[in-house]
């Protein structure tokens, strides 16, 4: 093989980069095989490239793609899935580099790249991943571009090449992002990924929302349209919870429910409506949050006869909805039979402590309403603790909760709520979601984390309908007012687990300014970029040209391509007409040069227009002649001293002459 | 004009007799006396140096005085001394050997800086000044210097700015195969020099000498010359570039050049003739070619454009 069918040194260099970088994202997902494998492979390589070890033969090679296969179907249980996959063809793409010696096989690895670059969007579609992408994006063009020149390995040259191609590249990017329809996807991959995501689950044990709180992630964020209400209205509802089984309360399945019962009852909107959208991070669920009573103001949105919003698919990715609440709207004013007797029962022989706690407090109290304050004043009264860190229950045991250990998170208090409640036959529910929330004075936007999780309670009481009741407030009001942190500070059990999140370090100020700044860049990315959808993209184009059909959407589409089109034809114009001279007799002969070098001829810049006239004479024979006279009247237009109408007239000629000459490739 | 050009070839023609097969210094020579310049000749001895000097001098009826330039030469040497006279009680100037119209200036470089700049002055002022008097010096006056590259202890190199002195640096070289065989037979021609004729009068050369400002250069012709000291100026294979003495001594020998070929315009060719001779020695190459000025200058007729791009 001749040595310019080889991978340059620069190229080998820019490429074993661009591995590096494209693996980097991807290495916490990986088994730590696969990132010796990338050493291996770079060393090994390299030894290739210093003529030290051979390039593997085909039985090696093959040996490679067995052993990694096996090792891919161990580490992971599977080949089958997202993450094996992604695996696999890491593994491939470091596998490539160790065959790639000749330079069409550095186009293969530097392709691959581009690929591989793209499955990282798959984990993740956050700023800084893009902002790193772009990077490695440069990286591989530099690799491509360095594999045409055999240049010095420190020779800037493809970096800045590549740079201002990728940057010529953006308008078209943004034309083709904002303009380009968009289509539904053909065909729909189920990418769940195997990682557990945190977040609220439709099963709700004592426990499972206090280990949650310890998760400064991000759960979804709100844009009001007009002011935020106050933080400790912020009840998000998300699940609702009537039926306990073994311990846990749940939700009931649509199959659960009888037919007659699978409509939301209606809801008389009364009071202030709240307009606001929410783009809520990948949960791998479907149920949306919302504040009460929520409808969804776009189309696709299910709601379920518990009041509660759910989206028919599983949220695979950051998804953003429009959701209009009416606070004050009273729920569920009527309840249907089925409906007491669900939100009524209580395990056969559960909690006899508890029941007859209940029962002696409902006999002091005349109605229901009047209950509920009771039991409230029993948990600001008696020594509840509020903990992040609860004993924990036998059994899940309110009897021992509520008699003896007397601490708990919210979830032992929505839990010993609702068994209060129901022992005596008040309808009462446990509903789980986020309360409260951070506003961003950067951008307005309601920031909701991980451990704003909570649960409370609902109580259907007469002519009210399902009234929200909070026990954890009664216990620590603090909790509601001022949100978690605050709640926890005495016991400093807040975060305790995560240090390197930014919120732990909020105390510091420039580093929660630095927080909050990136929040509010996260919220515009994900609403103008990650959750840019075919609604959006039509409001956009509504905002700009009113109503829109199909007609003016191909043509906007089409004039903006051509005037980008056009954009470029023109300045590569402008170019070409600052080349041009404003002395006419140098443009003819540039002309000339232009079709001289065609024909094959070398042009030397140092040479005279009549030294070049005479020369290519020599080389051309048949023309002989009219080059000689060219080069005569080229020197004459150009050098000598001449009035400006016998100027013209040489100039005339000359354009004349070369006009007229005829000139044959070769000798 | 036509006549200025059968003269020149002519001058051209009779020197070539006497030195065989260069005709291309010996054109440039002639040019360095038409653009009122000096001459530096740096070459190994026996390439004939004198020889050309002599020729010169004889083909265009000029006066012709050799000095050759020793250690222990005193500026008056050169210039001349007032020697005094006891019958009337004052001092008569003997003139030195300056006083002449072509001087050849032999080894230049083995004097002391002293009587070196001694006359150099006098080949920039075109008059010497001694003990208060100042006394021109004859017209045309063409002082041909040579320098010894190869002996360097004992001499005194002309430094740069003494260089500028110098309209051109030329090398004579070997003579090629044919004219040394020629050589060979006729035997050394040297002695010959005295006995040629003059073909050119003094009236003529002056008249020449008139008429090299005349000659025209176009703008474009001007835009490849800027072109070409831009770069030069431009560092990196130059370290310093032409001054703008140096400029218009390339203008000016250029232009001699177009006017030895009976044209009155100059054309990029002349440029590129006269550059090497006239550049050569004033520019100092950078690190790419050190020490090579020729090839410093070969790549700069290479390489900048002749066309505005």
């Amino acid at each position: 093989m001749k040595s310019a069918d080889l991978i340059p040194r620069n190229a080998l260099a820019w490429i074993i980069a661009a591995q590096l970088l494209l693996l980097l994202p991807h290495v916490l997902r990986l088994p730590l095989w696969i990132v010796l494998l990338y050493g291996a492979a770079f060393f090994w390589r390299l030894q290739i490239y210093r003529g030290r070890s051979a390039v593997p033969n085909r039985w090696l090679k093959l040996l490679f793609i067995g052993a990694s296969m096996a090792g891919i179907a161990a580490s992971y249980g599977s080949v089958i899935g997202l993450e094996p996959t992604v695996a696999l063809l890491l593994v491939a793409f470091a596998l490539k580099l160790l065959e790639s010696v000749a330079r069409k096989d550095g186009y293969v690895v530097i392709f691959l790249g581009f690929f591989i670059c793209i499955t990282e969007f798959l984990f993740s579609q956050d700023l800084l991943i893009v902002i790193y992408s772009a990077v490695v994006v440069w990286v591989l063009t530099t690799a491509l571009i360095a594999l045409h020149r055999s240049a010095a390995i420190d020779d800037t040259g493809p970096m800045r090449l590549a740079a201002v191609m990728l940057l010529q590249a953006v308008p078209l990017m943004l034309v083709l992002f904002f303009l380009f329809p968009r289509i539904g996807p053909l065909w729909n991959v189920p990418i769940k990924t195997q990682a557990a995501k945190t977040g609220v689950s439709d099963m709700l044990r004592p426990g499972d929302i206090s280990s949650l709180a310890q998760s400064s992630d991000v759960a979804f964020r709100a844009s009001f349209a007009r002011e935020v209400p106050p933080v400790s209205s912020l009840y998000w509802r998300g699940l609702v919870m009537s039926r306990i089984d073994e311990g846990a309360w749940r939700t009931v399945s649509y199959f659960e429910t009888p037919p007659a019962e699978r409509r939301a009852p209606p809801v008389e909107k009364t009071g202030e409506s709240l307009d606001y959208s929410v783009i809520i991070e990948p949960t791998q669920q479907q149920w949306l949050y919302g504040l009460r009573y929520a409808e969804a103001r776009q189309g696709g949105i299910l709601q379920l006869p518990d009041y509660r919003l759910l989206n028919p698919v599983v949220l695979e990715q950051e998804f953003r909805y429009r959701v209009r609440s009416w606070p004050e709207a009273a729920l569920g004013r009527d309840i249907s039979p089925w409906r007491r007797r669900l939100e009524t029962q209580l395990p056969e022989g559960s909690n006899p402590r508890t029941r007859a706690l209940a029962e002696s407090l409902y006999r002091d109290t005349g109605n229901d309403a009047e209950y509920v304050q009771r039991v409230l004043a029993l948990f600001r009264q008696q020594p509840f603790r509020y903990t992040l860190q609860p004993p924990l229950l036998d059994n899940n045991s309110m009897d021992q909760f509520l008699l003896e250990t007397r601490a708990g998170f919210c979830e032992h208090y929505a839990y010993a709520f609702a068994v209060l409640m129901r022992a005596v036959g008040v309808p009462a529910r446990v509903v789980s979601g986020y309360q409260g929330g951070e506003i961003n004075p950067v951008n307005g936007t309601v920031i909701v984390h991980q451990f704003d999780a909570h649960a409370w309670n609902e109580v259907w009481l007469e002519d009210r309908g399902w009234v929200r009741v909070d026990p954890t407030a009664a216990v620590s009001p603090a909790r509601i007012e001022f949100g978690l942190e605050n709640a926890m500070r005495e016991e400093g059990s807040f975060l305790s687990s995560s240090l390197l999140s930014p919120l732990r370090y909020r105390g510091i100020s420039w580093i929660n300014a630095l927080r909050l700044r990136y929040d509010a860049v996260t919220y515009q990315w994900q609403s103008w970029v990650v959750g840019f959808d075919g609604q959006q993209q039509i409001d956009v184009l509504r905002g700009v040209f009113g109503e829109i059909n199909a007609r003016l959407f191909v043509g906007v589409m089409l004039a903006s391509f051509g005037s980008m089109l056009g954009l470029v034809a023109a300045s590569l114009f402008l170019r070409n007409r600052q080349g041009r001279h404003r002395d006419p007799a140098l443009r003819h002969i540039r002309l000339l040069q232009t079709r001289l070098r065609r024909i094959g001829f070398d042009l030397r810049p140092g040479e005279s227009p009549g030294a070049m006239g005479r020369r290519a004479a020599e080389r051309f024979p048949g023309a002989s002649d009219d080059l000689r006279a060219i080069a005569r009247l080229a020197d004459a237009a150009l050098y000598r001293p001449l009035g400006s109408e016998q100027r013209g007239k040489m100039q005339r000629s000359l354009r004349r002459q070369v006009r007229r000459l005829r000139l044959h490739p070769g000798r | 004009m036509n006549s200025h050009k059968q003269a020149i070839d002519a001058a051209v023609a009779a020197v070539s007799t006497v030195l065989l097969g260069k005709s291309q210094p010996i054109r440039l020579a002639l040019c360095c006396l038409l653009a009122r310049g000096h001459l530096l000749i740096e070459d190994l001895p026996g390439m004939g140096k004198t020889t050309l000097a002599h020729a010169l001098a004889r083909v265009l009826g000029l006066s012709y005085n050799r000095v050759q330039f020793t250690s222990d030469l005193l500026p008056a040497d050169i210039l001349g001394v007032a020697v005094y006279q006891r019958e009337d009680n004052s001092f008569l100037f003997h003139p030195g050997p300056v006083f002449t119209q072509v001087l050849l200036a032999d080894e230049i470089n083995r004097t002391t800086p002293r009587t070196q700049s001694a006359l150099l002055e006098a080949m920039a002022e075109g008059q010497v000044s001694i003990e208060g008097e100042t006394r021109p010096l004859p017209t045309p006056f063409f002082v041909i210097a040579t320098q010894n590259p190869s002996e360097q202890s004992g001499t005194y190199a002309l430094p740069e700015s003494q260089l500028d002195r110098f309209l051109m640096r030329i090398e004579l070289g070997y003579p090629d195969p044919g004219a040394e065989r020629d050589l060979m037979r006729r035997g050394d021609l040297g002695g010959q020099a005295a006995s040629l004729e003059q073909v050119m009068s003094v009236e003529q050369l002056g008249a020449i000498r008139d008429q090299v400002e005349a000659v025209h250069t176009s703008e474009a012709l001007l835009d490849y010359l800027q072109r070409l000291v831009a770069r030069t100026r431009a560092g990196g294979d130059v370290s310093v570039g032409l001054s703008p003495r140096g400029v218009l001594a390339l203008l000016r020998a250029a232009k001699t050049w177009a006017l030895m070929d009976d044209r009155d315009h100059v054309l990029p060719e002349d440029l590129q003739a006269v550059l090497g001779p006239v550049a050569g020695h004033r520019l100092v190459p950078g690190e790419r070619f050190a020490g090579d000025g020729m090839a410093l200058v070969a790549m700069l007729q290479q390489d900048v454009p002749v066309l505005a791009s």
